[in-house]
């Protein structure tokens, strides 16, 4: 049995579920009564893998919304909340979604390993974020030729590069494809340095500087609110991968030779009997999802119940081949610009791991 | 999920520290506070002991529950001696008034779920979560008592579940409706003493929480479904 905790976008969209559900009560509670609503286990379901194999899965909302990041304990008390109603049904990978494994990672939740009587075993749990990492650099070498942009001559601007999804992209577009050069943007200066270093290139810039240069940018940080990008002193054309949480890119700046594609989301071969995925507002939520829900049932059909991605900036290429190989296995697929999406399909090629 | 590093979120903050056990307003507070502990393990062997009536087969049992109860009770006198606190037993009294009385009708008509949903289930519940949550900013005395009251309330949740769980088709509308009447006062019961558990860095959010949570294991282990738990566990969140 794999695990999946998410949660809603929004406390509205939360309350619209709670409706769905005949949770009457719920749907007219207000947002601080939300902040005391325990984890819910909501549905089962199976799902077959291309190679026939066939798992279990399970869906725990952790009752968390966006509207209660500002509260630490609040959001912290969900998560290991979630986590320990996983643990209990006796899941054997979990993973993170959603805001669950940015909370984990920014707190250091790992220092709480004891929720009332229950020690959380760790190796139960995934943030999935190695097969996020593999998907997002499918989706720069798919997409980008697609849009007519040379890899081999392009830049490439990675936006979070040190956090752990961005260092496992960086490294592996520095070391598995030809790309023209790395643009290495982040807030901490030390930890750039550190990794320019490890990848024995890549040149160090601010986001305003990044921008302007880069054909394709990979965004592996959530992008506050305030951020405002000008269209015109964009490259045309640009591919945008948008792998950040919430995924808020596309209206700020897609179109007119600005491509703006969701990052680090896997569609699955056929329809999953699952309802869940619609809170996550996918555009075909019977077959779409996260990469890092994905990565829970991958490591579920390949029998390996460890902590897959755990911690910062221990993803390693091998690791990140493993899991691609066994998205390709299992009929995942990253998903693509229409334009790449209809040339994929015409010759029938398969995204490679490397 | 894709992280980083430029989500914003708040640091750490609040009080995380253990309290002043000295000072005027933290006796205070626990002179509520400990007063509800007291009568409530107190009304918990009187409960359990009528409990034995409708199921002589068990009065034995029952009887040894109520014993533990009581040395509860002695246990948590004891902590309020040694900070120098007199409980204020007449306002904990008044707390458990409409609990008591549903108690008291639920035993006179002879419902044995329903008695054993209000002590066994939410009682307990109630009792567990709030230690858990008492004993990490409990004063050292107090402290050590209530980690062994803990392991022995969920020997006193398992009796509940057991029994409810071996007679749950004849009695699962009982035990809605027992739900639906008395979820409600748990939740006004933990709004009315939020102030007093805040000052012994309590805090509200987590004692709901956490007695939902140890509720809803209660419910799963007798056998009600995910969703039915879900809907049964909303009529708390209504104030």
């Amino acid at each position: 049995m794999f695990g999946l905790i998410g949660h809603s976008s929004s406390f509205a969209q939360a309350q619209e579920k709670a409706r769905d559900l005949g949770l009457e009560e719920m749907a007219e509670a207000d947002l601080l009564s939300w902040c005391s609503a325990p984890p819910q286990l909501l549905e089962t379901f199976e799902v077959t893998s291309k190679t026939g194999k066939t798992i279990q899965g399970t869906y725990i909302d952790s009752c968390f919304v966006p509207e209660m990041l500002s509260r630490f304990k609040t959001a912290t008390r969900k998560v290991q909340n979630a986590m320990e109603l996983a643990q209990k049904n006796g899941i054997n990978v979990t993973a993170l979604g959603g805001f669950t494994s940015i909370i984990f990672e920014n707190y250091d939740l790992s220092k709480f390993q004891q929720i009332r009587n229950t020690t959380l075993e760790w190796e139960r749990f995934t943030t999935g974020n190695t097969h996020t990492a593999w998907v997002i650099c499918q989706q720069v070498e798919t997409n980008a030729p697609a849009l007519g942009i040379d890899l081999s001559k392009a830049k490439v601007a990675v936006v979070g590069a040190t956090g752990d999804i961005g260092s496992a992209v960086c490294r592996w577009l520095a070391q598995k494809t030809q790309v023209g050069e790395l643009l290495l943007v982040a807030r901490q200066q030390q930890r750039l340095l550190d990794l320019q270093t490890s990848l024995g290139g890549g040149r160090i810039l601010s986001l305003e500087e990044a921008l302007p240069e880069a054909d394709v940018v990979v965004w592996v940080a959530s992008l506050p609110q305030t951020l405002t990008i000008d269209h015109s002193t964009l490259r045309k054309p640009c591919l945008m991968i948008d792998g950040g949480y919430p995924k808020n890119l596309d209206a700020k700046v897609a179109g007119d030779g600005v491509h703006v594609l969701k990052g680090g989301i896997v569609e699955f071969w056929q329809d999953i009997g699952w309802q869940m995925m619609e809170v996550a507002e996918m555009e075909n939520p019977k077959r779409q999802l996260f990469a890092c829900f994905a990565e829970a049932m991958l490591l579920e059909f390949e029998g390996i119940h460890t902590n897959f991605s755990w911690g910062r900036n221990n993803i390693s290429l091998a690791n990140m081949e493993l899991i691609g190989n066994a998205s390709l296995r299992h009929g995942f697929r990253a998903i693509a610009l229409d334009s790449a999406r209809s040339r994929s399909d015409n010759s029938g090629l398969e995204l490679a791991a490397a | 999920m894709a992280t980083l590093e430029a989500t914003d979120l708040p640091t750490e903050s609040g009080s995380t520290g253990l309290p002043d056990f000295t000072s005027a307003s933290y006796k205070d507070a626990y002179s509520r506070i400990n007063a509800i502990v007291i009568e409530g393990e107190q009304e918990a062997h009187d409960n359990y002991m009528s409990i034995g009536t409708l199921l002589p087969d068990q009065a034995d049992e029952l009887t040894k529950l109520a014993r533990m109860e009581l040395k509860h009770m002695k246990g948590f006198t004891a902590c309020a001696n040694n900070l120098g606190v007199e409980a204020d037993m007449a306002f904990a009294k008044e707390f458990f008034a409409p609990l008591h009385d549903n108690f008291k009708n639920a035993l006179a008509a002879g419902k044995v779920p329903t008695c054993l949903l209000i002590q066994a289930l939410l009682i307990e519940a109630f009792a567990i979560s709030a230690y858990h949550i008492y004993i990490p900013v409990a004063d050292p005395f107090a402290r050590k008592i209530t980690e062994g009251v803990v392991k022995d309330e969920y020997t006193h949740l398992n009796y509940g579940e057991v029994w409810l769980k071996a007679n749950l088709e004849s009695c699962r509308e009982e035990l809605e409706q027992a739900n639906r009447d008395n979820l409600p006062l748990i939740r006004r019961m933990l709004d009315q003493v939020a102030s007093d558990a805040a000052v012994l860095h309590m805090d509200k959010e987590d004692l709901i929480e956490d007695f939902l949570i140890a509720y809803q294991e209660a419910l799963t282990e007798i056998g009600f479904s995910t969703r039915e738990i879900a809907r049964m566990a909303a009529a708390a969140l209504v104030g």
